[in-house]
This record gives structure tokens, C-alpha cells and sequence, in this order.
């Protein structure tokens, strides 16, 4: 298939990239890893006039945690960095689960996190373990610095609130708080290496043995990754019991709001909700009680 | 048994190394001064006629050098089953109309693949869209829109078998079952897509570099469709990366390239992209199978009555044999003493189907084994026991079809029972784990000759050198299965040399002897093995002569091949090096180069093949209940492949085989929107990965096939039939649900669950 003609750039610093990015105007793309922009421009779903490499700014680069600020994985680390670093691997263990079960060694090698939540896959893997965990994206543009709750972040599959002339510099994730746990469940009609049908992220804080907080998250059931409000709601305040379980799985399959395509029907997909909704809430529990 | 020093062993493949380092050539890898890119404009309707083409915008185009149509074309029509020319019903551009969504309407070549692409929009095509049919059923309705005017019915081929009393078979009866089954098409997916790239000589003759299986069959139908002779057409083939029985015809990417580089004088290469693989490439049949076989009570078979129809998507491409295929296929494995088949190949308005890894088996079988299983179930006998029971042997005759010499069917279940130990987990797994049985029979090639050659089946030329080297020059095509070394292997054993001492060169229509039907239907080793053989045995005739006077042997001496060394069998001292005994004969024979030519073509051998392959398979899974997800946990293998001439490379073929079962039980599938492919690519087509892959065990029986080369005969082929029905039968064991229509998909299971649990049905 024909690539279009484009510029390419590789700027050093992110004010380089960012004035690119206002010189070229709307044709203009920002590109990390490549994995989602280039095969999209191969087959012609995309057709930039300008690609703003973001991959020489050394200061995207960086993935960092401390127990107080928390974790911020640079723009440009690359997924499976990000799934071997020492401190997510201790801290964050449902984002390293969700990153080595999405797509395969070449792409987790080169495609990166902010990649994956800017391409704004309704499937996207990253995002609901991320959401559930309060996760914000730094954007930066010509005009400052503004920092976005990822909540509020999808507006559509492969739309987001970012405007044009903003770059988004890093993912922010607040440091664990004690007697949380958070899972991420996901599943495919293909074991081995696929994008998901359903995701799942439940996130929750313990107060002895009740939950005082739960954030659930439900990925490729609706154009973006979705809240389930009602049934944080549900899991509010009461202790982990199969009755439980059962009650949260099937609110949130009432919540989604899946569609038919070629990878798996609406009712399968409702019917995987309440499955990976009860299996991660399950999970959670687990995780929180041990910490 | 025979003992070997090459056969048998784990010799490394010869294209290894090159394969490894990323150096082989492959056709879409070469590249010649001038060469144009082409590109195939494609059908976007399902049924259409044509009313105008305007190509004028696209040749103007600054970069392009050639746009064709039909009406640039001498539009001959062809088809491999060239003895009956009614049934080449395909033209490599349309003529008039078109009869799938991709079906190919015009060519274009240019200085570069983007240019070509550009150009391709560029040509206006007025359609009148006609009514179209998408699943056989309708397609037989009377009034259905008729696909080829030729065939008013839209049954391009009627096929009936038919042996004992069917309807007394079944009066004779304790249980009959009758059952339809639904089975679905899937794609050859092989890695290397596609391409053909073409040169002209200045005088007129063509050369064409192809990824094909059948170099001989292209050649011949390129020369009938272009007008010209046969050799004045050369086919080569270089490193192919898989066929399946995808690329076993004549394509119109072929045609075009060589039209095309006859009308520009220049190099023309064409490469299909996936894309165009997974919507226009040729698939396995989708059938619908409806069997009904009797017993007596105590499992003893009694009559089988199968009623097939293929989808035969819009052209016969290699129908017709799958659809003489399956009926044969329907008649093996167990001992039916009544039998009868009809099998329909219908037109249906989709990308036709063809040849792949099991011609009609996979899906003949799939019903024989879900069959055997549920009737093993009805009866109370364990369908290993009911499948000894009725297991074929050797030297069973199957009435118009052929005579089994070696068969090593009931060695290979009671061997696959004991390993994966059946009869323990069949009583005792974990909930949610199932055990299951599955087993083939395949050809080892074909007898027949519809394409009507007038060439030996298989040829092979031997060259020997006074410095102890050899060269063998074949048709046979290694498109990936290993042959350029089974080929070799089998030369080396006959004339007592190493690998390294044969050079080989193959799949060049005019450098290796006429001819050979391709690589398909496992004919190779057999059919090309014994051409090599009976090549290599008219050497040893050529030199033994003069190594007998050298010793002054007595007559009744028998002389041998062996370890580099032509020798007395009795003496070894009596005996010399094989270049020295080469060189000796030669001057016997005032320098006389010493060449052979040998040739196998199976006579006598019924109406299927010469040799049949056997074998039974288990698959253990796991299945989660909640999900409906299928985990395959372990397979077990063992078949008979006659002699095993490179075990590494059977068990190769054996983990293909089982990757191919995987994904034709449990995920892959084309996704049609009427006649529309929609899943065009790896990341929707959901081919299993090396992720999904099980652990495997395998045993080869032991035995000797003596239609085969050493005892050799087909290997890696049969394989792609048992893995659906075991998984399939494994999941029943584990959850109760009978899969009539694969594949096997986690929605379908937990539907049945369901159900299950509503009416209050126990699972298994």
C-alpha cells in the first residue's frame, strides 16, 4: 500500500517539538513508537504531511517512582520497559499484567504506554488499570502545562481531549495507597497474542475488611474506556463474598454497552463483562487484603 | 526391516541455513533491470456484469506502461481438469462479468508498485450488479441467479459412489445415526503471499519466476491460454514460502505478468498483498455433510449413506477433486461393507474454494470421527475399542477405490491410547478437562489424470561424476515440506554417497525432465522418491558392469552402493570408490557421461492412490465454563508414514498440522458480510501462534509401505484431519457440548451451557 509523502522530524527538546507541531498545523502528527501511526498510514487510515518523532527527546525518555509523587512513565518508554521496571513490577502489578498481555514482543519493544492511551483504542489494555488507578496525562503545549485525570481524557475510538498543539509528555500515577489492590482481567477469542474483546480494571481501598473506595473500568464494551458507575456504587462499603461478586459482574455487564463486530458479539461480550468484572473485583480483594 | 544409513536420520533440511540467514530468494525478492510493478483492479461486486471499461485515465499516467482488460487477452479459459474442458470455467481477466468480490477485471503495470496502485483508481468500470448467492442452499433454489451459463443448475459437479446395499445395511441394524454437520472455510495463510515476476526473450520466449506448487501445470495452461507452446515457456520456481494447496493453478497474476511483459518488452512483477490474500485467495471448502451410518449392537459397522455439498465459491478451481475427494475420504478408515455418496460442488458467489492440506478430508472426517464418537457413546463402548473393532487393515479392499497395502491404523490408536493413557483420563479428569480421539487416512498421491498429461508423474534425472559427486535435476517442487532433502536423502541412500556429495537442482520446466504434477494430494516423496530410485538404479546399472570385470567377480556377485564405495556385497575389498568406479565406467564407454533418467507413474493402483497414510490422534483440554475459552493442554500423535525418512522434518509437519487443526477447530474463520471478506489481516483472521502451540508427543509406527520409495509414503498431510474432531471431541468430554458446525467458538459452547443448565441436562 502507498505510504503518503510526509516530513519527518526529530526534534531534541520538547519545545522544538512543539513549535514543529504548531508550524505544521493540523497535518502535523506526533509519533512515539510508531506502532499504531505507521500501520494506520499503511493502509491509509492516516495521512500526516508532517511526523514529529518524539523518540530523541532524552527527557521523555524516563520512567520514575518514589513512594511519595509516584509513578511517572515518560512519553516515549517503551511498553515492555515499563512492564520489567523494578518498582512497577512491585507496586503496579495489574499495569504489568495489562502491558504483557497486549500484542506481541516486537510491538511491546517498540510501542509505549502513552502510545497506547493516546491512540485511544476503546481496547486499549493500559487504560482501564491506569484509569482505575487515578492515572492523569501531562500534556504540554505553546501555551503551558496542563494535567488531565485520564477519566477525562476519551472522548470517542481514537478521539481524545487533547487539542491540537498539545503533546502529551508523561503519564502520572499516584503512589499506591495502603490496603488497595487493583486488578486488570482481560480476554480474547485467540489465546496466545490478540487485541482484547473485554477488559476489565477494578481498583479499591480497604477500611478493614470493607471496601471504602472502587473504581471499575470496562474496556471494548463502549467507545471509550468506561467508568461503571453504578457498580463502584454496588461494591461501596461491603466485604469480598462470592454473593458480591456476582452482584458487581452483573451490573457491570448491564452497564456496557457493547457492540457486534468481527471480533466478538454484543451478548458475548456482555456475558465477559460480568465474568472479568467478577474475576478481577475477586483479584482486587485479594491484592488490597495482602497489603 | 531394512536398515539405512541416511534414511531415518535427522539430516538438516538443505534450505536451513539459507532459510535461517534470511538469504534465500523468493520470487517477490528478485529484481531485474527495467522491471515493471503490476497490480490486478479487483470486482467490488459479487455478481456483476460488465458493461464498460475505460482504461484510458490509468494509461496516461505518467509511469504506467500497460493496462490490460479481457479484450487485451486471447481470452482462453482453463482449469487443471483439463481432460474434461468443461469444467475450466475460469478466465485470468473477466470476460463480460464478474463472480466474486475480487475477482480480477484488468491489470496494470508501472515503473514502481505505488504508481501501479495509483493507477488502479484511475480505470472506470461500469457494473450492472446482478443478484448474487452466498450459501449453497440458495444457490440450488430453483430460479437462483445463475452463476456461469454453461451450468444452469450452479452444480458444477455431480460425483457418486456407491458399493453393497446401503438401504439392507441399515435394515441389518441395531442403531443408526444420522446427523448433519456444518463445516467452515479457512484460509492457506501461508507467510509468502503470492508473486509471479515474467521475462521475454527477444525471441518471444517467456520465463516465469512463480510461487507455485504445480510449475508443470502452469506452464502448460500459461502456453494453452496465451496461444503459444508449451516450451516455449519457462516456469521456474524459486524458494517458496508455503502453499497448502493454495497455489496449485494457474493464477491471473501469472498470466498478466507474462501477457504484460510480451507487450512491453519489459521485466513485469506482481506480489498479492495479505489483504488480497485473505479476500480473494483461494480457502478450504465449506461443506455441508450429512451422514448416516448403522451398527449392530456390538459396534460392528453396517452401512454409511453421505450426502456432501460443497461450497464451491464462484469457479471449480480444484473442486472437482475435493469433491471426488471427500467421498473416498468418507469411505476409509473403518470397514463400512455398504456404502454410498453424492457429492455436489455448487457455485456460490464468494472467492472460490480450493485444494488445502487434506483435499476434502478434514472435513469428510470431521463427521466420520464426531460420528464414530457419538455412536461409541449410544452403544456404551469406548471409541477406542469401537475403532480397533472396526479399524481397516491391511490388505482391505475398498470396492472401486483401491487395495490397502500397509496400514498401521490399529497399531497407531492403541499406541496413541496408551500414551496420552486414555482410559484413565477418560474416567478420571478434573472438571472442566476433556480427553478426545480423532484420526485420518490420507493418499499418497493421486493415480489420477485429469490434467491429462502425457509426461511420467514424477521424472528425475541422475548425473554422476568421477569425483564422487552426483547431480539429481527434478520437477518436484519443496514449497516449504522438505523435499529438495527428502529427494536428496534418497539418492544418497540408493548410491551409498553423503548429502553433500548430490547437488540438486529442481522446479525448472526447462532444465528437469518432463514433468511432474506438483506438490499436493502428499505425492512427492512417494511418486518424485521413486523416480530417484529408478534413476539411480539405472547408474548403479551403468557402472557395475565395469566394477565387476575390474575384480573378475563371479556372476551370481551382487554389487552395492555403500558408504562412498561401489563394492562387492560379499567382499568389501573387492570394490572401489565410488568416483573411481564413475570414472572407470566412462572410459568403458569412451567418455560417455554417465546420465540416467527415471520416472514413476502408478498403474494398476485403483482409482485413488498407490499408498495410504494412517494415524489417531489425542487432544486434552481444559475449558473454562464462564468464558467458554478452550485451552488445548496436550496432544498425542501416532501415525504410520511407512518408513520415516527424516523424522525431524515428519515431526515438523506434525506441528504444522497441529497449528492448522488448531485454528480450523477453535479460531479461524472467514467473517462474511454477504460476499465480502472482512477480517483481512493477522490481526482479525485468528491464525494460533507459537503462543498457543500445545506440548506434542508423537510415535511413528513401524512399518513398510512396498509401493513406496524405502518403504516411504505420505507424511504431514493426513495430519490436518484428526486435531479438529479430537479438540472437538475433547470439549464434549469436558463440558457436553457436541460441536455440528466448527468451528468451535467460545460463544457456541457457552450457548449450550445454557441450554444445558435450563433443561437440566448433565454434561458428560
Amino acid at each position: 500500500m502507498r505510504l503518503p509523502k510526509f516530513a519527518y522530524f526529530a526534534p531534541r527538546t520538547v519545545e522544538e517539538a512543539l513549535n514543529l507541531l504548531a508550524d505544521h498545523g493540523e497535518g502535523a502528527r506526533v509519533m512515539a513508537g510508531g506502532t499504531d501511526v505507521m500501520v494506520k498510514m499503511i493502509h491509509g487510515l492516516l495521512k500526516p504531511t508532517a511526523i514529529i518523532s518524539l523518540l530523541e527527546i532524552e527527557e521523555l525518555r524516563g520512567i520514575h517512582f518514589d513512594a511519595k509523587d509516584g509513578l511517572t512513565i515518560g512519553a516515549t518508554a517503551p511498553l515492555a520497559d515499563t512492564a520489567s521496571h523494578p518498582d512497577i513490577v512491585k507496586y503496579y502489578p495489574a499495569l504489568v499484567h495489562a502491558i504483557r498481555s497486549m500484542a506481541n514482543v516486537e510491538v511491546r519493544n517498540m510501542g509505549t504506554v502513552a502510545g497506547n492511551i493516546c491512540n485511544a483504542a476503546p481496547s486499549a489494555d493500559t487504560a482501564p488499570p491506569l484509569m482505575v488507578m487515578n492515572g492523569e496525562v501531562n500534556l504540554a503545549s505553546l501555551k503551558g502545562q496542563r494535567r488531565l485525570s485520564l477519566n477525562e481524557f476519551f472522548r470517542g475510538p481514537g478521539v481524545t481531549n487533547m487539542i491540537h498543539g498539545e503533546i502529551l509528555t508523561s503519564i502520572h500515577v499516584p503512589p499506591p495507597l495502603p490496603k488497595s489492590g487493583v486488578s486488570y482481567q482481560r480476554i480474547s477469542a485467540r489465546c496466545g497474542v490478540d487485541i482484547a474483546a473485554v477488559g476489565v480494571g477494578v481498583g479499591i481501598v480497604l477500611a478493614g475488611e470493607a471496601c471504602k473506595d472502587a473504581k471499575i473500568v470496562l474496556g471494548a464494551v463502549a467507545p471509550v474506556p468506561m467508568r461503571a458507575l453504578e457498580t463502584e456504587e454496588l461494591v461501596q462499603g461491603r466485604e469480598r463474598a462470592q454473593e458480591l461478586l456476582g452482584q458487581a459482574g452483573d451490573r457491570a455487564a448491564q452497564e456496557a454497552r457493547p457492540i457486534s463486530d468481527m471480533r466478538a458479539s454484543a451478548s458475548w461480550r456482555r456475558k465477559m463483562t460480568a465474568v472479568l468484572t467478577r474475576r478481577a473485583l475477586d483479584e482486587a480483594f485479594e491484592r488490597a487484603s495482602r497489603r | 526391516m531394512k536398515r539405512f544409513s541416511i534414511i531415518g536420520k535427522d539430516v538438516p533440511r538443505t534450505d536451513a541455513a539459507t532459510k535461517a540467514r534470511g538469504s534465500a530468494i523468493y520470487t517477490d525478492d528478485m529484481k531485474l533491470p527495467g522491471m515493471l510493478h503490476g497490480r490486478l483492479l479487483r470486482s467490488p461486486f459479487a455478481h456483476a456484469l460488465i458493461k464498460h471499461i475505460d482504461t484510458s485515465k490509468a494509461a496516461s499516467l505518467p509511469g504506467v506502461k500497460c493496462v490490460i482488460t479481457a479484450e487485451d487477452t486471447p481470452k482462453i479459459k482453463y482449469g487443471n481438469w483439463r481432460l474434461f474442458p468443461e469444467t475450466q470455467d475460469e478466465y485470468a481477466l473477466a470476460v463480460e462479468k464478474v463472480r466474486f468480490i475480487g475477482d480480477e477485471v484488468a491489470a496494470v503495470c508501472a515503473i514502481d508498485k505505488d504508481t501501479a496502485e495509483e493507477a488502479l483508481d484511475l480505470i472506470e468500470v461500469e457494473y450492472e450488479d446482478l443478484p448474487a448467492v452466498f450459501d449453497v442452499a440458495s444457490s440450488m433454489q430453483p430460479g437462483a441467479p445463475v452463476i456461469h451459463d454453461y451450468c444452469p443448475t450452479n452444480i458444477s459437479v455431480n460425483r457418486k459412489i456407491k458399493y453393497g446395499d446401503v438401504e439392507k445395511g441399515f435394515a441389518d441394524s441395531d442403531y443408526v445415526r444420522e446427523d448433519v454437520f456444518t463445516v467452515h472455510g479457512v484460509s492457506h495463510a501461508y507467510l509468502e503471499p503470492c508473486s509471479a515476476l515474467a521475462q521475454v526473450d527477444l525471441d518471444g520466449r517467456i520465463t516465469l519466476w512463480t510461487s507455485t506448487q504445480v510449475p508443470y501445470i502452469v506452464q502448460c495452461l500459461l502456453a494453452s491460454t496465451l496461444g503459444m507452446r508449451e516450451n516455449d515457456i519457462r516456469v521456474i520456481k524459486p524458494y517458496v514460502g508455503g502453499g497448502f494447496g493454495g497455489k496449485m493453478e494457474l493464477r491471473a497474476w501469472e498470466f498478466c505478468a507474462a501477457l504484460m511483459a510480451k507487450m512491453t518488452g519489459r521485466p513485469v512483477k506482481f506480489t498479492l498483498s495479505r489483504e488480497e490474500e485473505f479476500l480473494a485467495g483461494r480457502r478450504r471448502h465449506p461443506m455441508t455433510i450429512h451422514s448416516k451410518v448403522g451398527f449392530r449392537k456390538d459396534g460392528t459397522l453396517t452401512a454409511k449413506d453421505l450426502k456432501i455439498r460443497l461450497d464451491g465459491g464462484a469457479y471449480n478451481a480444484m473442486g472437482p477433486t475435493a469433491t471426488f475427494l471427500c467421498g473416498n475420504f468418507g469411505a476409509m478408515l473403518y470397514r463400512y461393507p455398504n456404502y454410498r455418496f453424492h457429492g455436489e460442488h455448487v457455485y456460490t458467489n464468494k472467492p472460490p474454494a480450493s485444494a488445502m492440506r487434506g483435499f476434502g478430508a478434514p472435513q469428510s472426517l470431521y463427521a466420520t470421527e464426531i460420528q464414530m464418537n457419538i455412536a461409541a457413546e449410544a452403544l456404551g463402548i469406548d471409541p477406542v475399542d469401537l475403532r480397533i473393532k472396526n479399524a481397516q487393515v491391511s490388505g482391505d479392499e475398498i470396492p472401486d477405490v483401491a487395495v490397502i497395502s500397509s496400514c498401521g491404523f490399529v497399531e497407531s490408536i492403541k499406541a496413541v491410547a496408551e500414551m496420552s493413557e486414555w482410559k484413565e483420563k477418560r474416567k478420571n479428569l478434573k472438571p472442566g478437562h476433556g480427553i478426545g480421539i480423532g484420526c485420518y487416512s490420507f493418499i499418497s498421491g493421486g493415480v489420477f489424470n485429469w490434467f491429462n498429461t502425457q509426461y511420467p508423474f514424477s521424472a528425475a534425472e541422475v548425473r554422476v561424476f568421477s569425483d564422487g559427486t552426483a547431480h539429481l535435476l527434478s520437477m518436484a517442487s519443496d514449497i516449504g515440506q522438505g523435499s529438495d532433502t527428502v529427494l536428496k536423502q534418497i539418492l544418497a541412500e540408493e548410491l551409498g554417497l553423503r548429502m553433500e556429495d548430490i547437488r540438486i537442482t529442481v522446479a525448472d520446466t526447462s532444465m528437469t525432465p518432463q514433468a511432474d504434477l506438483g506438490a499436493w494430494g502428499s505425492r512427492v516423496t512417494l511418486m518424485a522418491g521413486n523416480a530417484v530410485i529408478d534413476a539411480a538404479r539405472k547408474i548403479k546399472e551403468q557402472i557395475f558392469g565395469s566394477v565387476s570385470a575390474r575384480f573378475n567377480l563371479n556372476v551370481i556377485h551382487e554389487l552395492e552402493c555403500k558408504d562412498g564405495r561401489v563394492q562387492s556385497k560379499v567382499k568389501s575389498d573387492y570394490g572401489l570408490s565410488f568416483g573411481e568406479a564413475v570414472a572407470m565406467a566412462q572410459k568403458a564407454n569412451r567418455g560417455e557421461p554417465i546420465v540416467a533418467r527415471g520416472s514413476y507413474t502408478p498403474r494398476d493402483k485403483g482409482l485413488v492412490t498407490p499408498a495410504f497414510g494412517f494415524g489417531a490422534q489425542v487432544a486434552e483440554v481444559e475449558v473454562d465454563r464462564e468464558t467458554g475459552l478452550v485451552e488445548v493442554k496436550h496432544m498425542w500423535t501416532a501415525h504410520d508414514c511407512g518408513t520415516v525418512i527424516n523424522p525431524r522434518s515428519v515431526e515438523g509437519q506434525l506441528a504444522g498440522s497441529i497449528q492448522m487443526g488448531l485454528g480450523y477447530a477453535l479460531s479461524e474463520q472467514f467473517v462474511m458480510d454477504g460476499g465480502k471478506t472482512l477480517n483481512t489481516n493477522f490481526a482479525d483472521y485468528k491464525m494460533p501462534m507459537a503462543t498457543d502451540m500445545p506440548p506434542s508427543d508423537v510415535v511413528h509406527i513401524d512399518t513398510y509401505e512396498p509401493e513406496g520409495p524405502m518403504g516411504a509414503k505420505e507424511a504431514g498431510e493426513g495430519l490436518a484431519s484428526p486435531t479438529a474432531p479430537a479438540i472437538s471431541d475433547a470439549v464434549y468430554h469436558a463440558v457436553g457440548y457436541r460441536c455440528m458446525d466448527l468451528p468451535i467458538t467460545p460463544e457456541k459452547i457457552l450457548e449450550d451451557l445454557e441450554k444445558m443448565s435450563e433443561t437440566g441436562d448433565k454434561q458428560a
